[in-house]
């Protein structure tokens, strides 16, 4: 096994002609195409509309491709998520799919042997492999922070990256700099896409992503050359083009208004919606709520009652806090309530009432008391309030007009 | 002045109309702006709805709002859900569901525009803000709306909604997506949408015909075998098939005759040439003037009895 | 001054003599301009009018009680469809003197005409302050865009026309004269040129004056025509304009008769019999024809059952008539007509009746959809109440100012004497600025 190892990383060979000389049987090749459409992304091009049959010949005549993978300021947490898979594990993966040529954790050497494999593997495949970068670049003080064999993190990258036919940079680090870039970014940390922006770049992130998505990107790559088509922050729309709200398994929850309060209320035990404990959902582009982690139903956040913390989006993850409610933008319909026929439409202010009681009672009192001062007997010559005939005129008031009267 | 009608005071009392002779164009009004039976414009687009399709899925009004820039109307959901109780400011279409009293039955109705052939609201509007253009697509103009909200009670259908929470508020209801659709030779983004074919667009006379067929293949299904909006008000474009009563799904029960013609009935005539008020000014001119000379004649006595000027 | 006994005796229609008090206009010269009263009703004024402009600067919403199906707050369905009512003095009263050549009530016109146009000055600002989008107004000067169909039309341009042109030349002599009595020569002089221009025109100007408001005022009826089977059928009717014609016609007629009687109870002035009962005998007159074309349509249309259903609507329909009958059948007997409390009360419920009659299509008997009500918010009464309020503190200060409310001539030379005392008293040099004798224009 090991001297086949050795001699197919020196070979750029078919994956068929690689499994053929491993001794993997088609039937188990078959079974892992099969698996890689289960367990795959929704919308892998690679799997569209195809059998395992037919995914197997067509990933058959992929030639392996190289790939480097090279670590900055990571917590090797997208390596970790790698390891955990089945379809294909790792060692498939590695082995047979892709040619790995350089990662830090998994490769047997180190110290001066593995600087060596790394210098030879860009020499070697320049130009034609994947490059996948894990982590974030420092950039503060000439990049001092992260510096892998004496060389800092950003020579390192400009010099590996540089030579790649494409990058992937996974983790929401390798993106758009992650956990370190949370205030106040001490190392000035950056993504890739923030150093190399003229270079072919797919950011996945997630902290961390989901494996499939890399194992989509790759293996696409390898069988056509090309890319999945990348949304305005160069992340592959098969996976990041819906938020975590369309597609959340609590949906029905939000959409009733069944609402967690407290983390083990009784919401909470019956697996309501976590909107109101900050669930990030709703503004989160990701794929976490269709496909889970682990390879197990339920394994992410939102599945285990934790609100999600929108860790693919840089300016949510590590800056908005966990617990914030945020405001929802795309309000969508409810499915279960319908305005009725004849909506209540006005209200009676009963304050509104009282004035109007107020003032027609004003005016019907002052009327009346206005109307008792007025004669009842039917008089040729009257004035208001004398009441009797040959009363005074009003004439004869002028003695106490005095010199009030205007003009 | 012996004579009464002398030309002089016919004359004087045309004259004295004064500023009320500017009102010459009331004189346009003709009965036939608002016949009895109006007749659809000959390339009348229209809408036919059938609640026996109709799944209540809301996709017409999301729709809706995003084909016309409206905001979503989240105040009963507290910004969360786009939940709109009636047609209002922010909805220009929406579905609603009527229950049946028995509790088992029940039926969504489909609420936007009606756009009558001789509607209400563009009679009432007093600078024609809303008219009805050769496609029978009722729309508003902002330029001359004064925001009177007259065709908001003149409206049997209660359709036109009015932006009372702004300060430049517009009327707010369907137009077909004239602007946006029917222009570019689109259908409404609403029948575009439809998943079910509850809604469909079409011309009125054929919409009309395929609903008659409906109705003909399937007799009983359809509430009183015909089509809502065929004659009410006058004839609406957008017709509706039910299975349940009309009233029950809000549509209002309405005579045949249009309300414009209902309103203009004797205006239109009595003001034609702006007859009547010419009338009403020559007799009561002429009266008036033979009145006034007789008042002016007891003049100086009046003021040789009293010693003072004589009030007016 | 003359001393002689300036009270003319007339003889009445049916043979007796009637002391006529009232002889010419005479301004309210006994009583303080500014008093408790003027101000409590200013203060009112100022609150409406501040609401007023905050509304200008703010969405309609939060100031009106009016929603989607009740679009039409009180301010036009009550300052302006049900109040012109009142202010249609000028109208009934004017087409009676002129018209009908009813010679008494010349003396009681300035009364009518101060309290209309004050009526409709104020309708016309509470409309103003109404309208959602008052900046497109000026299209009503541009006629190629007027809807000729449309009722909201008509009354947009035919009342301000009337109100402005009209109404304010009508009220002109009023405000002419106290220029004539209080102003310098040169002022006197070229009011004595401008009055033969005046009284030329003075006919036409009436006549239109008459014409405007009987088309606007049976626009404002045909305003709820389009309301079709919203309003109740008991009020829908093809005649709604003329109806309200009528009733703008005898709430004219109730309205002055209660001014003039409120007036003389507040001021101290004498009253003349001759004159209200007069004013009373139209106003039954003109109830019992509201009366019978109002019932005459229900018999014609086939509603007259529904009128006495006996439910919310007939009773109020009941109600409403109970109010108009009652002044129309008590008003024919002379000695009610001649009692001064009977004819306030009577001309009271005359009012309220046609007042009802107006407003109820408008809101209580409007009925758009089920689960629907109306009821104006606080702002929006208060900005009523303050639009009412102006017109009060202003009536109450042009009697002042003006000679508005009818007198005798034995007051007005006693104001006249009070007023040179006066101003002696200011000026000893004895000079005063009337002249000595009135001379005739």
């Amino acid at each position: 096994m090991f001297n086949s190892l050795v001699a197919s990383s020196m070979v750029l060979e078919t994956i068929d002609e690689r499994l053929l000389r491993c001794g993997v049987s088609r039937r188990s090749f078959v079974k892992f195409c099969s698996s890689l459409m289960i367990a795959a992304p929704f919308g892998l091009p690679i799997t569209d509309k195809r059998t395992p049959e037919e995914v197997a010949q067509g990933l058959g005549k992929v030639i392996r491709p190289p790939v480097i993978w090279i670590a900055f300021q990571d917590c090797t947490g997208c390596t970790e998520t790698l390891l955990r898979t089945s379809h294909p594990d790792l060692g498939d993966l590695i082995l047979n799919i892709i040619s790995l040529e350089y990662h830090e954790t998994l490769m047997a050497g180190s110290g001066k042997q593995a600087e060596e494999a790394l210098t030879q593997a860009v020499h070697n495949y320049s130009g034609k492999y994947v490059c996948v970068v894990e982590g974030s670049i420092p950039t503060k003080d000439k990049g001092v922070y992260m510096k892998l064999a004496g060389r800092p993190a950003t020579e390192v990258l400009a010099d590996v990256a540089g030579k790649a036919a494409a990058i992937v940079a996974i983790g929401s680090c390798a993106s758009w700099g992650g956990i370190p870039s949370a205030d106040p970014a001490p190392t000035g940390a950056v993504g890739v896409a923030d150093l190399m922006p003229e270079k072919t770049i797919i950011n996945l992130p997630g902290c961390p992503p989901n494996p499939y998505t890399l194992l989509g990107v790759v293996l696409q790559f390898a069988e056509s050359g090309t890319l999945p088509e990348l949304d305005h922050e160069r992340r592959p729309k098969f996976a990041y083009d819906r938020d975590i709200h369309e597609h959340c398994p609590r949906r029905a929850h939000f959409d009733a208004g069944r609402f967690v309060k407290q983390f083990g209320d009784e919401g909470h035990r019956e697996g309501w919606c976590l909107y109101e404990m900050g669930c990030k959902g709703p503004d989160t582009h990701a794929g976490c709520s269709t496909r889970h982690f682990n390879e197990m139903p339920d394994v992410w956040p939102i599945g285990i009652g934790a609100p999600c913390i929108g860790c693919t989006e840089k300016s949510i993850a590590f800056r908005v806090p966990m617990f914030q409610v945020i405001q929802i933008h795309t309000p969508a319909n409810p499915p279960t309530t319908y305005p009725p026929i004849n909506a209540p439409q006005g209200t009676i202010s009963p304050i509104a009432t009282g004035l109007v009681g107020l003032a027609a009672g004003a005016l019907a009192g002052a009327g009346y008391v206005a109307s008792r001062k007025f004669s009842t007997v039917p008089l040729d010559q009257s004035v208001p309030g004398s009441g009797q005939p040959g009363a005074p005129g009003a004439l004869d008031k002028d003695h106490e007009a005095g010199p009030k009267a205007s003009e | 002045m012996s004579s009464v009608f002398s030309r002089r005071q016919a004359l004087l009392g045309i004259v004295g109309l004064g500023g009320a002779v500017t009102a010459a164009p009331l004189a346009s009004v003709a009965a036939e702006e608002h016949p009895a039976h109006p007749v659809a414009p000959p390339d009348a687009v229209s809408m036919l709805y059938d609640n026996t399709i109709c799944t209540g899925c809301k996709a017409c009004v999301v729709a809706c709002s995003e084909a016309n820039g409206l905001p979503p109307d989240t105040s009963r959901s507290g910004g969360l859900w786009q939940m709109p109780e009636d047609l209002n400011s922010k909805t220009k279409n929406i579905i609603k569901l009527c229950e049946e009293p028995n509790g088992k039955d029940f039926a969504f109705v489909k609420r936007q525009c009606m756009h009558c052939l001789d509607p209400a609201c563009v009679t009432g509007c007093p600078f024609g803000a809303l008219k009805k253009n050769e496609w029978g697509a009722v729309t508003w103009e902002s330029s001359l709306c004064i925001g009177c909200r007259y065709c908001e009670v003149a409206c049997p259908f209660d359709v036109p909604k009015f932006q009372w929470d702004k300060w430049n508020p517009k009327i707010v209801k369907c137009e077909f997506c004239f602007d946006q659709r029917l222009k570019e030779n689109q259908q409404p983004a609403c029948t575009g949408v439809c998943p079910t074919g509850a809604v469909i667009f079409g011309k009125r006379v054929d919409l009309l015909a395929k609903a008659k067929a409906r109705i003909a293949a399937s007799p009983g299904k359809y509430f009183e075998n015909r089509v809502y909006g065929e004659h009410e008000a006058g004839g609406t474009q957008v017709l509706y098939l039910s299975k349940v009563s009309f009233q029950d799904i809000g549509l209002p029960k309405l005579g045949s005759a249009s309300l414009g013609h209902y309103a203009t009935m004797v205006t239109s005539v009595i003001y034609k040439w702006l007859s009547a008020p010419i009338l009403a000014a020559g007799i009561l001119g002429s009266v008036i003037k033979r009145n006034w000379n007789r008042h002016e004649a007891e003049r100086p006595e009046r003021e040789k009895q009293s010693g003072l000027p004589d009030q007016l | 001054m003359s001393t002689q006994d300036t009270t003319v005796r007339t003889r009445d229609t049916s043979g007796g003599t009637l002391l006529n008090h009232w002889q010419r206009g005479v301004p309210v010269y006994r009583e303080p301009v500014v008093t408790p009263t003027l101000l409590f009703f200013l203060a009112l004024a100022a609150i409406g009018f501040a609401l007023a402009l905050a509304r200008l600067c703010s969405p309609l919403g939060p100031f009106g009680g009016m929603n989607d199906v009740y679009a039409w707050g009180i301010w036009k369905t009550f300052n302006v469809l049900t109040l012109t009512a009142l202010g249609s003095g000028p109208l009934a009263v004017g087409m009676a003197a002129w018209v009908f050549n009813r010679q008494k009530l010349h003396v009681v016109m300035r009364t009518a005409l101060v309290s209309g146009f004050l009526f409709y000055s104020t309708g016309l600002v509470a409309l103003g302050f109404d309208v959602g989008r008052p900046w497109n107004f000026w299209n009503v000067i541009l006629p190629w865009r007027w809807n000729s169909g449309s009722a909201m039309l008509e009354v947009s341009v035919c009342m301000p026309l009337y109100c402005c042109v009209f109404l304010f030349f009508e009220n002109l002599p009023l405000i002419l004269e106290r220029f004539y009595y209080t102003g310098s020569d040169a002022t006197r002089k070229a009011l004595h040129r401008m009055a033969p221009f005046l009284r030329r025109i003075y006919p036409f100007m009436i006549t239109g004056a008459y014409v405007l408001p009987l088309m606007h005022q049976s626009s404002l009826g045909g305003l709820m025509l389009l309301g079709g089977e919203k309003v109740y059928p008991l009020w829908q009717t093809p005649l709604l304009p003329f109806l309200y014609l009528l009733a703008a016609g005898l709430c004219g007629l109730g309205f002055v008769t209660f001014l003039l009687l409120m007036s003389a109870l507040r001021y101290s002035r004498p009253l003349d019999l001759g004159v209200l009962g007069e004013l009373g005998n139209l106003l039954s007159l003109m109830c019992f024809v509201f009366l019978a074309v109002q019932f005459g349509d229900l018999v014609w249309r086939g509603e007259i059952r529904t009128a006495f259903a006996l439910d919310k609507m007939s009773l109020m329909f009941l109600f409403e008539t109970a109010l108009l009958l009652i002044p129309a059948v008590a008003l024919r007997s002379r000695t009610m007509r001649e009692t001064p409390r009977s004819l306030l009360n009577l001309a009271t419920l005359a009012c309220l009746g046609g007042l009802l009659y107006r407003f109820i299509p408008t809101t209580i008997a409007f009925a758009p959809a089920p689960n629907a009500i109306y009821f104006p918010n606080v702002p929006e009464l208060l900005m009523t109440i303050g639009y009412i309020a102006l017109g009060i503190a202003a009536f109450g200060l042009a009697v002042k100012y003006f000679a508005i409310l009818p007198g005798e001539i034995q007051d007005w030379h006693h104001m006249f004497r009070l007023v040179r005392q006066r101003r002696a008293a200011a000026r000893p040099e004895g000079e005063t600025s009337w002249p000595a004798s009135l001379s005739t224009p």
